[in-house]
């Protein structure tokens, strides 16, 4: 029976999606609670298969076969290795807390029923990848993850700007999705297997060091479109335009860091080659610092924490690419808590201030809504690393990592230094001073059942660093606590909040204003021009070449040629019998002629 | 002998040709055709043919030509208009007339058989009535009946030509 | 060319139907007249009546008489026929011109 729960655990939601798409849109309330009811169940049954299993045992449940021929077996498999456990408790948790709160923040939109279908399809898709037992399977879920993704964004789809935001999230996802696929063909091809258990056996260094680099490059493309890493995080900021709680789950607790789950499955292909992981390590390290820069210049409360969020994946990437996956795991546990926390936190200011979004409109929260304040501050002090918070002991195992390589402890704790500096700079322009807008003046909590799920992530944001995660990585790859960058990162974290208190502290405006940050170093704008353009330009091409080649020269060209050809050959009936009699007879001599000449009569 | 006659049919033969392609009356044409089957007949003569010759002058000249004078006059074909006489056209005649004379009797001449000299009496053939029917009648035949059936086709043909269509 | 005193040859009968049938074909090719043309297609055919009898006669084949039997015996159905081709559209179009049947046109 206990072999089965994967199984259970990955469906339940999916027939609540299947149920309230079919029958259910009529009724909000049923859906809703069907909805929350299946998370629910999902949740505890991932407790307790988190307790069932032995820490280090894996537990495979039965598999579908589906493709299986010679040199390649992708079947339809789930696994409940402790990693996989450990995850489906934190992705179920952190839904339902979600599901709960947005009873409160949707109550009032009349296609809720539609929304609850959505959130249940997100988190079937997302226990998919958790559980899925090879890359295949794993594609899958990756897939219809992307899709609930785009469901989600677009959800308010009669705004021009949110069905926008969900194409582009699609479409740079399916560019990652591209090398993603390569890659798990390139597996596939150098290893003979696309299996996670396989993978460590198989993944030897027998293959040319160029396919195995390009292989794992291949994967971590993947990583790079969903994690939304350079060069394919544009599309994380504009995901903004959906509801707060589809930001708060999606994008910033669970969908966001598939991608460093997927990493972390696969690393034995990974770590053949330190050509990949130097570079996941550099594009992790620089990612850190690039979006803290760009935050410090924005002004709507969710893109703020969109770039942080952008910016603690990148820790992990770093932290993967740097072949600790234990610290990876950890940060992205916590920062699961805190990240939501902060997410619902500012989906409650924006409820209570008549969504409102820009923190400059906003102003004196502090005492009009305390609570929201409160888990703020925890959430915020948990982020930027401030003992003896969670996200400090997780932060500070992956500084430890970069011990050795200097560059990138130097690129990370920067970004926390500006971490710091733009988390504070948020604080004390949204919630302090006066009220500068008329929907902060009247600002208010909301419903106990926004309130209960922020407190319950405050309570894990402050404790979940006391959680065993090195127990469920099954050995290997484990972080420690080195002093000096204990101390190093603590102090430049704390010295970024200095500098924000020195210029924010009750402004009306903006004092600073850094083209280039708040322009996010242009770069949708240099896609907008060279790659969407580019690309415009070789559509025109090829316009044009049907146009003039197919459409004009050989569709029409032959029917003009046959119509000249017709129009030539048409001369020779003129209808006059002497010229048909007079052709007749130079045909007749010229051909008595030749056969004469060839000896036909001698 | 054989070389009087045969100079001077030809001489009249090709002179009657000559006379049908250029005069513009239609009757003189016609007349000046009979002249020249006659003249042909008679050179049929000289190649010891001489049913053929009858057959020639009976059925060719004076059933096939005399349709056509029948045609001629039941239409009342009226004399071809004179044309202006062009230089080009009196080129080109002199041109043809100046190949035709020059180049037939070489093409002719390359042929080794007609060094073949005419004597009278010598021919291998006969040109009798009953040895030119023994051959229709046994070898060909299956041929002579379906002239005879061409000939059926032919006369129905010419009277479902000829009928008016009925008044409305 | 043998002279005037020469033997009669085959030669001279086959050059006798050659400029015939030149003539002939002058005829057929340059008169406007349809009844002049269809007089002119019966030298054609007289022309290749002279050769096959001639030709007979020389090499000692008596079929060759056969044949141009057989060629008269056509030339007076076609004749037939043609005539009252040539009635019918006189009637239509008062002319024998040919200039003036040319509609099997383009």
């Amino acid at each position: 029976m206990i072999a089965y729960a994967p199984y259970l655990i990955l469906l339940l939601p999916l027939f609540s999606a299947v149920g309230i798409r079919l029958f259910l849109h009529p009724f909000p309330k049923v859906a809703v609670t069907s909805s929350v009811l299946a998370c629910f169940l999902s949740f505890v049954g991932s407790l307790l298969l988190l307790g069932a299993g032995t820490p280090s045992g894996g537990m495979a449940a039965p598999m579908v076969p589906w493709i299986e021929f010679a040199g390649l077996k992708a079947n339809f498999g789930l696994v409940a290795d402790p990693l996989a456990r450990m995850m489906a408790a934190l992705v179920t948790g952190v839904a339902f807390l979600v599901h709960l709160y947005s009873i409160g923040y949707l109550a009032k939109d009349p296609s809720r029923s539609r929304f609850f279908g959505e959130l249940s399809l997100f988190v079937f898709s997302m226990l998919g990848i958790v559980f899925a037992d090879n890359l295949v399977t794993m594609f899958i879920f990756w897939e219809l993850v992307g899709l609930s993704s785009y469901l989600l964004i677009g959800f308010w789809f009669a705004r021009p700007a949110a069905g926008a935001a969900a194409n582009k999230a699609f479409l740079v996802n399916r560019i990652g999705d591209f090398g993603f696929i390569l890659g798990i063909l390139g597996t596939w091809s150098l290893f003979g297997t696309i299996g996670f258990a396989d993978l460590p056996s198989r993944a030897t260094a027998g293959a040319a060091g160029w396919a195995v680099t390009a292989v794992g490059l291949g994967l971590f493309c993947g990583c790079l479109g969903k994690s939304a890493q350079f060069p394919l995080h544009v599309w994380l900021p504009d995901s903004m335009e959906g509801p707060t709680p589809v930001s708060s789950l999606l994008h910033a607790a669970t969908m966001v860091v598939a991608g460093v789950y997927m990493l972390i499955r696969v690393l034995p292909v990974l770590e053949l080659s330190q050509i990949t992981m130097t570079t996941i390590a550099w594009v992790g390290g620089i990612m850190t610092l690039l979006p803290a820069l760009i935050a410090c210049q924005q002004n709507d409360i969710k893109r703020i924490l969109a770039y942080s969020t952008l910016s603690e994946i990148a820790y992990m990437v770093m932290a993967v690419g740097l072949g600790v996956t234990g610290p990876a795991m950890y940060h992205l546990m916590t920062h699961a808590f805190f990240k939501c926390l902060l997410f619902l936190a500012s989906g409650s200011v924006i409820h209570g201030c008549h969504e409102e979004q820009d923190i400059w409109k906003m102003g004196g929260l502090n005492k009009r809504m305390p609570f929201t304040y409160l888990v703020t501050w925890i959430g915020t002090i948990a982020l930027c690393g401030i003992p003896p918070v969670s996200g400090f002991w997780s932060k500070d195992e992956i500084f430890a990592a970069t011990a050795s390589h200097p560059g990138l402890a130097v690129v990370s704790m920067l970004a926390g230094f500006f971490t710091s500096f733009f988390m504070l700079r948020m604080i004390l322009v949204a919630f302090g001073g006066n009220p500068r807008g008329e929907g902060a003046k009247h600002a208010h909590e909301g419903p106990p059942v926004m309130v209960v799920p922020m407190l319950i992530l405050a309570v894990l944001s402050i404790f979940s660093g006391l959680f065993p995660v090195q127990a469920f990585l099954g050995g290997g790859h484990e972080g420690h606590h080195d002093s000096w960058t204990l101390w190093v990162s603590l102090i430049v974290a704390l010295a970024g909040f200095v500098p924000a208190y020195q210029i924010y502290a009750g402004v009306n405006q903006d004092p600073l204003s850094i083209p280039w940050l708040r322009g996010k170093f242009y770069i949708d704008e240099f896609y907008q021009r060279v790659l969407v353009a580019g690309q415009d330009g070789l559509a025109r091409l090829a316009d044009a070449f049907e146009g003039w080649v197919v459409r004009g020269f050989i569709v029409r060209g032959s029917g003009v040629m046959a119509r000249a050809a017709g129009q030539g050959l048409r001369l020779v009936q003129c209808g006059q019998v002497q010229i048909y009699a007079a052709v007749f007879i130079v045909g007749a001599i010229l051909l008595v002629g030749w056969l004469l000449r060839n000896g036909a009569w001698k | 002998m054989e070389q009087i006659f045969f100079w001077s049919l030809a001489v009249g033969l090709l002179t009657a040709a000559s006379a049908v392609i250029v005069l513009r009356n239609p009757v003189s044409s016609a007349v000046c055709l009979v002249v020249g089957l006659v003249f042909q007949a008679a050179l049929f003569v000289t190649l010891e043919a001489n049913f053929l010759a009858a057959v020639q002058v009976i059925v060719y000249a004076g059933a096939v030509m005399v349709l056509f004078l029948f045609v001629i006059m039941l239409l009342d074909v009226k004399e071809e208009a004179r044309r202006p006489m062009v230089w080009s056209k009196v080129l080109g005649v002199i041109l043809g007339v100046a190949v035709a004379v020059l180049g037939v009797p070489r093409l002719v001449a390359s042929f080794p058989a007609s060094q073949k000299t005419l004597v009278w009496g010598e021919s291998k053939t006969s040109g009798a009535a009953q040895d030119l029917g023994t051959l229709l009648f046994t070898s060909y035949a299956p041929l002579f009946l379906v002239t005879g059936v061409l000939l059926l086709v032919a006369t129905i043909g010419v009277v479902v030509l000829c009928r008016r269509d009925p008044a409305p | 060319m043998s002279t005037m005193s020469g033997a009669i040859t085959l030669g001279h009968y086959l050059a006798l139907s050659g400029f015939l049938f030149i003539i002939g074909l002058a005829g057929v090719l340059l008169r406007r007249s349809l009844l002049i043309v269809m007089m002119s297609l019966e030298l054609l055919l007289n022309a290749a009546n002279l050769a096959l009898v001639a030709v007979g006669r020389f090499q000692g084949l008596p079929d060759t008489q056969v044949a141009v039997f057989f060629v008269i015996t056509v030339a007076a159905a076609e004749v037939a026929l043609g005539l009252a081709i040539l009635v019918a559209i006189f009637r239509i179009k008062k002319t024998t011109a040919i200039d003036s049947m040319a509609n099997l046109r383009f």
